[in-house]
């Protein structure tokens, strides 16, 4: 199969029978419905960029299983510059959609499954890698997307998987049959999980015997029997479902997706299972997914950093400020903390090495050194567009308040009309346009869209101190204090 | 003369990269012929449209006959379309 443009993979995802929740009740038309319409709309953008010749050369790669052209969201990293060119090809998809476009966690899963498959098997004569081989085939060869997914539930979290009071806070094997296993419990915050043809399932944490049952990971298609998801709900999201909604919007077309994931005795035949029980494995899988998935944050969310920077250049020239040395400085405040988060994605790339299976991984120091400063940069770069673009961008009317033609006060004029009046700036810029980029500040600063930008840049690859901890554990101050001995003249 | 061209992925361009191609293509009419390089398809040059210094697109699966011309900056629109008219058929 060649592959998929936007068009058909919209068209691929009606062909399954995915059961989605929302708002108490089951949604069929899950496809076409207006709140998760727009997280559909951003994936489809890493199917069609992949035809356009401007951007084919970050989009697809050379399939190192079959020699074909690949989307590189289903590609495994044959080099540094594989590494380089996926961090580059998420900041051109923030550009194009400000969202975040999901297909990430399914690449990233994929080089984290893939290499510790081979060190598994090496260890205990298993069979996964050839597996988990077939698979990535499988998903390369029908172009598909898959949640790559991590997060349990994690109930108290002073406690080990086994030792919760519900056993099935963390995801776990219920039965161990002869063609399979049944697995029970669920993942948690699954980015654009509804959106993806199949789950691609990891453990969430290290792991010791005692969790064995815990330590899994397995493939499946995203409408077998006992699978469902219950969609989570985000910031003004009910405005996508008023009448003729636009400009209150701030971004019309796209926008993110997380839901609760339910595994309910869902069966796994044994050709789509990856890990089961090993659970000495566990850590080295969820260091590799995070690693990948931390390098990640250092493009996509610069691509999304570099249209709320133009947004803010926008808003202060419709605002008529543009020329104040005060917005011009915190412009280049915006610029220079979304670029060093992008120096930080690139540098953990080339300083990446080839694993045992022969695919890259990143430089584990630098992704968490860059998944940490995206922890903190973009809530100033939002701080400094809120300010530059004024406190109207949260006081403003409705887009139907400019459109009203009901005459009101005793001038005859009517709501749009006084609307108009008042909020109109700079001279030549309607006042129309300046509602549309203030509310897209509002929708990428604390609307829909924030969920993407900041509290998944804060929880999402892990929250800041899980980057802390790998730092700490990579970060070699014993060879530091030498340097320092060696330079004061310390002799011991 | 058969220029095949060839765009680096476009993750951060300084400036629009079609545009480029569409100022070169008027600017050499006549002298040269533009299609989006493919695998397989032996050119006379290869153009190679990045969006930065870095100009960083991929282009050892390709087939040139002389040489592959690099730019990454719409101050070498000029240059280009001058050489492509100096070259004529010379490959």
């Amino acid at each position: 199969m060649a592959l998929m443009n936007g068009a058909q993979y919209i068209e691929s995802l009606r062909k399954l029978n995915t059961k989605v929740y929302l708002f108490g009740e089951e949604v069929k038309d899950w496809v076409d419905h207006p709140m998760i319409r727009p997280s559909i709309e951003c994936l489809a953008m890493t199917y069609e960029l992949a035809h356009d010749p401007q951007y084919s050369d970050l989009m697809t790669a050379t399939s190192n299983l079959t020699g074909k052209t690949v989307n590189r969201f289903a590609h495994l990293h044959q080099s540094t510059g594989d590494l380089v060119k996926k961090v580059k090809m998420q900041r051109l998809l923030g550009q194009k959609t400000a969202s975040c476009f999901q297909r990430c966690v399914g690449m990233d899963a994929f080089n984290a499954v893939y290499s510790t498959t081979f060190e598994i098997d090496k260890k205990y004569g298993t069979e996964y890698h050839e597996r988990f081989k077939k698979y990535v085939e499988y998903v390369q060869e029908n172009d598909l997307t898959v949640d790559g997914a991590m997060t349990d539930p994690k109930g108290d979290r002073g406690l080990a998987p086994s030792q919760q009071a519900d056993p099935d806070l963390f995801l776990r094997i219920v039965e161990k049959r002869e063609d399979g296993i049944v697995v029970t419990g669920a993942k948690v915050h699954q980015t654009g999980s509804i959106n993806s043809h199949e789950h691609l399932i990891m453990p969430t944490i290290a792991m010791t015997e005692a969790d064995k049952d815990y330590a899994v990971s397995f493939a499946i298609q995203s409408d077998v029997p006992g699978l469902f998801m219950v969609y989570g709900r985000q910031s003004c999201d009910t405005r996508k479902l008023e009448e003729n909604a636009d400009v209150d919007l701030g971004n019309k077309k796209f926008g993110g997706q997380e839901a609760l994931v339910v595994f309910d005795n869902v069966f796994i035949p044994n050709e789509r299972v990856f890990l089961c029980q090993e659970y000495d494995f566990a850590g080295m899988l969820v260091e590799r997914f995070a690693g990948y998935h931390r390098q990640s944050y250092g493009g996509c969310k610069v691509g999304v950093g570099d249209v709320i920077i133009g947004a803010a250049a926008l808003a202060a020239d419709y605002n008529g400020a543009q020329k104040a040395s005060h917005i011009k400085d915190k412009l280049i405040e915006m610029t220079h903390l979304n670029e060093t988060l992008y120096c930080c994605g690139i540098a953990c790339s080339a300083e990446g090495y080839p694993t045992q299976a022969g695919n890259y991984q990143i430089d584990l120091l630098l992704a968490n050194v860059c998944k940490q400063n995206v922890t903190r940069f973009p809530y100033e770069i939002v701080r400094l567009a809120e300010d530059i673009a004024g406190g109207l961008m949260v006081t403003m009317p409705s887009q139907k308040d400019f459109k009203s033609d009901l005459v009101v006060g005793q001038s005859g004029k009517t709501i749009g009309e006084w609307c108009n009046k008042f909020f109109a700036a700079a001279p030549g810029v309607s006042t129309e346009n300046r509602m549309r980029i203030l509310r897209f500040l509002e929708n990428i600063c604390l609307g829909s869209s924030a969920v993407g930008y900041r509290t998944e840049s804060l929880h999402g690859a892990g929250s800041p101190q899980a980057q802390r901890i790998m730092i700490a554990r990579q970060g070699n101050i014993n060879q530091k204090k030498e340097l320092a001995k060696a330079i004061a003249g310390i002799k011991e | 003369m058969l220029i095949g061209v060839k765009f680096c992925g476009g993750c951060n361009p300084r400036y629009d990269r079609g545009k480029a191609l569409e100022a070169i293509r008027q600017g050499a009419k006549g002298a040269a012929e533009f299609v989006i390089a493919e695998e397989g398809t032996e050119y006379d040059r290869l153009l190679v449209i990045g969006g930065c210094t870095n100009c960083c697109a991929s282009v050892d699966q390709y087939t040139v006959k002389g040489d592959t011309i690099r730019m990454w900056g719409e101050d070498h629109i000029d240059t280009i379309i001058n050489n492509i008219k100096k070259w004529g058929n010379n490959i």
